[in-house]
């Protein structure tokens, strides 16, 4: 007897998000089948993406094989995200940590400025994330939307504290938004709901949290599995966006990672893989050896 | 349905205070207020009363009754306090709420239910928990109402209790329960049933509490589900309850049949009900703003 392969084919799709403008412009999500699952119906149109992770200001905890390939451009953040882009990152990640106000605590303006250089110095979409301060965050990335606009940069977090204001500004000047909620699906679902009521749907992207290898990544797992389910399986308008796997300093700040450098590079590595599988669009590593790592992982698929 | 009032619990703060300063009124104003609602039971909830037990299991059943003449649901874990209020129990035959499937209920609260001749509410619980899912739930109550007939008390007498849990903490333990509700009669005959049906909007934003617990009610009642320990100050529900609002019941019917239910002609309440039945049935995933997904 012949054996025949069951073939699922699902009613849902992600929604397909573009991020960056003009030739820089990518497009992220689309899928309408779960991720890897290549023997099912359906298509997945775009590829996951990969950024590389940038700061506006020099980091001072970072173990010093994943400081090594930046060595020359940390306190240029300009010079960095070209770096980055040398490294082959898809995207730039830029995080503005000076802004933090229990840090430097960084104006809106000037964190703005620094950003809108950036984004002209580079030949990728940006991805912009606050400091997570979400008083803080709602001055500042109006200020970044306003003095980057039309650029269609991806920027977040917007939480339930100020979605409002951030997407406001989102919507104002021509970007995309990072929805981001505490591993929690139903609070997902419910952030989007507000969030979709006066901004469109296909300029969101969720963050769900992503954790490390052994610090709690199964529960970022299970959510973007879930996400996935509801949204492509079960076709719930309000889980179909594409997903931003955020990861990097979740893995970078573990002790196992602090403790080699192929040790650091693994461990970032195999949650990047993990939540891959999960059905992340878009993941945002740290060192550029992870990257060719799981790319070389990927194209023997 | 029969309704056995809620609101006399030791988590609210005003019965919590009224119970530790032997102040009646504030007690007796809420066993009036529900007994006008339209309750059918009032239940009586003093936590695990660790100080005084017999004695203010006693002073909160004499209390109530001074003032009611509803049957009363005894509800505490503590097997000191149950039996103090039982015992204080003279104006209608009480409801001992609750035993478990666990051991130390099985040994401590059943034989209460047979020694003063009361109903018993009997809940899926067991030593390891709540049972994850119908099978268990199933092999769970099978079992301690095995161990209840032994005992003496009638299948008649045992209100099996299917434990409901928070719709936005496990949206899949909610129809797990009301699967079990649907099954129930059939393992069992002669068997009553209760549940703790608001607990079913814990976690969810105050205003939105009502709606979820009456729909959840309505969805059991269509099985035959016998009583629930509920929010009877919540005049919809017991209106609802009491067949005055047959158009909501048959819309929530519908819902439970029709996945794909045309809402277009229906009226902003009735839609909501619609949402509701699906969010319950797990056909879209829960969030707080689920009335308007």
């Amino acid at each position: 007897m012949d054996y025949k392969a069951p073939v699922e084919s699902y009613s849902g799709s992600v929604r397909e998000v573009t991020i960056g403008q003009g030739s820089k412009a990518v497009k992220i999500g689309g899928e309408s089948k779960l991720a890897y699952n290549f023997f099912d119906e359906g298509s997945i149109p775009n590829p996951p993406r990969f950024a590389l992770e940038v700061r506006d200001t020099e980091p001072d905890n970072w173990a010093p094989w994943v400081l090594e390939p930046y060595k020359d451009v940390v306190s240029d953040p300009v010079k960095w995200a070209q770096k980055c882009v040398e490294y082959g990152a898809e995207m730039v990640c830029l995080r503005l940590a000076s802004t933090d106000p229990v840090g430097k605590d960084a104006s809106p303006k000037e964190a703005a400025e620094a950003v809108k250089k950036v984004a002209d110095a580079v030949s990728v979409p940006l991805i912009v994330y606050g400091s997570g301060d979400d008083k803080k965050d709602a001055e500042v990335l109006p200020e970044v939307a306003a003095t980057c606009s039309g650029q269609n940069l991806l920027l977040g977090p917007a939480l339930k504290e100020n979605y409002e204001v951030i997407a406001k500004a989102a919507q104002e000047h021509g970007h995309t938004v990072i929805a981001q909620t505490p591993l929690d699906i139903n609070l997902m679902k419910e952030l989007n709901i507000k969030l979709s009521k006066t901004f469109p749907p296909e300029r969101v992207v969720i963050d769900p949290l992503s954790s490390g290898l052994g610090y709690g990544m199964e529960y970022s797992f299970t959510i973007m599995e879930r996400t996935k389910h509801t949204g492509v399986m079960f076709k719930d308008a309000m889980t179909q966006m594409p997903i931003i796997a955020d990861l990097a300093e979740e893995c970078w700040k573990t002790k196992e990672a602090k403790a080699s450098k192929e040790q650091g590079i693994l461990w970032e590595s195999m949650t990047a893989l993990s939540l891959l599988l999960a059905g992340a669009n878009i993941v945002v590593l740290r060192h550029p050896e992870t990257l060719g790592l799981v790319r070389e992982i990927l194209k023997q698929e | 349905m029969i309704l056995i009032g809620e609101s006399i619990h030791i988590i609210s703060k005003g019965v919590s205070a009224a119970v530790k300063e032997r102040n009646k009124k504030p007690i007796q104003d809420l066993a009036v207020a529900q007994t006008e609602a339209g309750a059918h039971y009032l239940d009586l909830n003093m936590g695990p009363a660790r100080k005084n037990p017999e004695e203010t299991a006693e002073w909160l059943v004499k209390t109530v009754q001074e003032v009611t003449d509803l049957p009363l649901s005894i509800d505490t874990l503590n097997p000191v306090a149950m039996e103090a209020g039982l015992k204080a129990c003279t104006k209608a035959r009480p409801l001992l709420n609750s035993a478990s499937g666990r051991t130390d209920s099985k040994e401590e609260m059943l034989p209460l239910a047979k020694k003063y001749n009361t109903d018993v509410v009997i809940s899926v619980l067991t030593d390891r928990g709540c049972p994850p899912d119908v099978d268990s739930r199933v092999e769970s109550i099978m079992d301690t109402v095995a161990y209840a007939n032994e005992l003496g008390i009638p299948n008649e007498d045992i209100w099996v209790d299917p434990i409901l849990l928070p719709v936005s903490a496990d949206q899949k333990q909610v129809l797990e329960a009301l699967e079990f509700a649907k099954i129930l009669s059939d393992i069992l005959p002669g068997i009553k049933s209760t549940i703790g049906l608001s607990n079913l909007s814990n976690g969810t934003p105050e205003e939105l509490r009502g709606i979820l617990n009456r729909t959840y009610m309505t969805m059991l009642g269509r099985y035959g589900f016998y009583s629930a320990i509920a929010d009877v100050l919540d005049q919809e529900l017991v209106r609802l309850n009491r067949g005055d609002l047959p158009q909501i019941v048959d819309v929530i019917h519908r819902a439970m049949d029709e996945e794909d239910l045309d809402i277009s002609s229906l009226s902003q309440q009735e839609r909501e009900y619609v949402k509701t039945v699906s969010t319950l049935l797990g056909r879209t995933l829960y969030s707080h703003s689920w009335l308007e997904d």
